[in-house]
């Protein structure tokens, strides 16, 4: 566990650092080295040379005497060249160097005596008369080596820094990833409602886990309607099923003639027909809720579908003993699934169809603002109760009034889902008119009226 | 009429099969899509029941496959309640309609009757059965050279009717077709708007033409 930190990404990318500034320190330290080394070199010969000019000045003045007196004083002075020789057809004259072969320009003496490592310029103030002038190369090593020991002490301090630095940034990351991690695994053992902290530096790590959150509610919201929908088939699938069953039991004990069996089947098909319509119904809001079909939106003009509908429905109403009418305020259009809006339009206008009395008015109405375009169903019936609002629009739930009708009060939690998938908020009449009204505010997408129905 | 069956749910091939056969159709039935493929392109048969979700092959890929191949075969798709949405696509693939299990039989009938039917056609400029006739393009109807007055979607009513004279057509198919209405609503849409078209064309013309069929539809025909 403790080593763990070596397997992150940040301490491999620290790793990485910490080796591209280990090597560029090396780079700029052979590169001291070399010019370093080069410099002092140069210097040395730069000395013997001087040494070497002084000494044929004194020869060419007055001869091999004069030439052998500046030798010797030079030899006295500190902080020139330190070993001398003078030496005639190989001879020593003057110096203190043992004789040596004759060879004129940079002649290093590697190894000359304990401890020495001589550089030097050699020259023949006339022929066979030999000079040589040099000095010892350790003090040129000891501040080599005090260089090469301050690059030694800042290779050290950078890696320390590279590593160290490496350590605190992987560690940081660390308890953060492992946040996340302790998150993932208490959503894995059941906490749904775990999230991964937010630390509110906006940084890459934070957006992640806000991404990360967001999909969990998202996900969590599927669970929700998974588990309502399960809810509701387990509980409200029962009632028919135990009806239906009831039923047949009693087609068994009373049918007598063929034709008691007949009717007792037919109207056990039908019945398994009203549950299977259940089904498709609970199957469709959970589709419809999980956003499958925001995919085939396209554009809709609302005042060809507002009318279509009130077609089908105008002479329904009639029949009924009601009153279906459209007003067109205004032309809008929408972007989306024109098969559910029919299906939103068609529940909201069965509704006020089913659930007023005779003689109800009831009223189609397209207007618009500048950004929505509203569609409203009304009618001058009984409406509902205020406190019964919130209610209406929840999956199964059936007013007392209407429970002596068939259905199963899906059709305004279909509306619902419907509308929410097309962004349009539901809003209900809260004025002291009678009867219900149902406005629709949808997100209006293209500009002018023009579309497609 | 030959009809191919692929389906892979046996108990529903075997409804189906008995069905159509008691119907006087010779039913042939394959259970995987890649066996219905061959099958299909021996093309022996008058219209194909494909079901959606097959082994092998999905039936929207052979059916897809064998348009490509340019067979003309009438197709019925089948699939499950939970594949609504599966629709269009099925009938952009090239199905010709598309029936949601579980199903009356006499509603799979009807619909096989009418896709079979609509692949030998042309488009018809006037429909006509008996005294009644109607001209699609300039839309007017008329019975016994009486003009009727009709309403748009009567107009639409009649003319699916007639389309299909002669042959049964059932409650969800008139709603598909006519109101463009995909699941089932709780008003009598149809029998409002079909009594309203009965009272224009059939009161006082004698025969009645539309009639309704117990337990099946609706039939248009000249008794």
């Amino acid at each position: 566990m403790r080593i763990r930190f070596l397997y992150t990404e940040a301490f491999r990318l620290s790793a990485i650092y910490a080796g591209i500034f280990a090597l560029s320190v090396l780079a700029l330290g052979s590169v001291v080295f070399v010019m370093t080394d080069r410099a002092f070199r140069d210097q040395v010969v730069l000395f013997s040379r001087a040494d070497i000019a002084a000494m044929r000045n004194g020869f060419d003045a007055e001869g091999v005497k004069e030439a052998r007196e500046v030798l010797q004083q030079i030899m006295g002075k500190p902080g020139e060249s330190d070993f001398f020789l003078l030496q005639k057809d190989g001879k020593k004259i003057a110096g203190n160097l043992p004789p040596m072969p004759a060879q004129s320009g940079i002649v290093p003496l590697p190894g000359s005596g304990p401890g020495h490592d001589i550089l030097g310029v050699g020259d023949f103030l006339e022929p066979g008369l030999y000079v040589y002038a040099g000095s010892d190369l350790q003090r040129v090593h000891a501040a080599e080596r005090e260089i090469l020991q301050a690059l030694a002490w800042l290779f050290a301090l950078a890696m320390l820094l590279a590593i160290g630095g490496g350590t605190l940034v992987s560690r940081s990351f660390l308890q953060r990833s492992d946040a996340m991690a302790r998150a993932c695994r208490a959503i894995m053992d059941g906490d749904l409602k775990a999230r991964i902290p937010v630390r509110g530096a906006y940084d890459e790590l934070d957006r992640l886990a806000g991404t990360i959150n967001e999909m969990l509610d998202r996900i969590a919201a599927l669970m929700e309607n998974l588990r309502q929908v399960t809810n509701d088939i387990a509980h409200d699938l029962r009632t028919p099923v135990s009806h239906l069953r009831q039923r047949l039991e009693r087609a068994r004990e009373d049918s007598h003639e063929a034709e008691d069996y007949a009717e007792a089947l037919s109207a056990a098909i039908e019945k398994t027909d009203e549950i299977l319509q259940l089904f498709a119904s609970l199957l469709r809001i959970a589709q419809i809720e999980g956003g499958a079909r925001r995919a085939d939106f396209s554009p809709i003009a609302l005042g060809p579908l507002l009318t279509h509908v009130r077609d089908m429905f105008g002479a329904v109403a009639e029949a009924s003993g009601h009153h279906l009418e459209l007003k067109l305020q205004a032309e809008a259009a929408i972007r989306g699934d024109r098969a559910l809006i029919i299906q939103l339009l068609t529940n909201l206008t069965e509704n006020a169809i089913l659930h007023t009395p005779e003689g109800t008015n009831i009223s189609l109405l397209l207007s618009r603002t500048d950004e929505r375009a509203l569609i409203t169903v009304s009618d001058d019936g009984p409406g509902v109760p205020r406190e019964e609002h919130d209610k209406l629009f929840q999956r199964l739930y059936r007013r007392e009034a209407s429970r002596s009708r068939p259905g199963y009060g899906l059709g305004l939690s279909l509306v619902a889902a419907i509308a929410e998938l097309h962004g349009a908020d539901i809003s209900l009449r809260d004025d002291s008119a009678p009867g219900l009204g149902v406005t629709l505010s949808f997100p209006v997408t293209l500009p002018t009226a023009q579309g497609t129905g | 009429m030959k009809i191919l069956l692929i389906e892979d749910d046996r108990e529903t091939a075997g409804h189906i099969v008995h069905g159509l056969e008691s119907q006087g159709h010779s039913v042939e039935q394959v259970h995987d899509g890649i066996e219905g493929l061959a099958q299909a392109r021996a093309g022996e048969h008058s219209a194909l029941i494909v079901d959606r979700m097959l082994p092998g092959m999905d039936g929207l890929s052979l059916v897809k496959q064998l348009r490509t191949e340019g067979r003309q075969i009438p197709v019925l798709f089948l699939t499950t309640m939970s594949g609504l949405d599966d629709r269009v696509a099925g009938l952009e693939g090239g199905g010709d309609d598309y029936l949601v299990k579980p199903f009356a039989f006499s509603e799979l009938l009807a619909r096989v009757n009418a896709i079979t039917r609509r692949h030998g056609e042309g488009e018809p400029t006037k429909l006509r059965v008996a005294d009644l006739e109607m001209d699609l393009i300039r839309r007017t109807a008329s019975r016994g050279g009486k003009g009727i007055d009709l309403q748009p979607q009567e107009f639409r009513l009649l003319e699916y009717l007639l389309r299909n004279a002669g042959r049964v057509v059932t409650r969800t198919m008139l709603l598909e077709n006519v109101w463009d209405l995909h699941f089932d609503p709780r008003t009598n849409i149809v029998e409002t708007h079909l009594s309203r078209l009965r009272s224009k064309i059939d009161r006082g013309f004698g025969a009645e033409l539309i009639h309704t069929v117990r337990g099946a539809g609706y039939i248009l025909r000249a008794d």
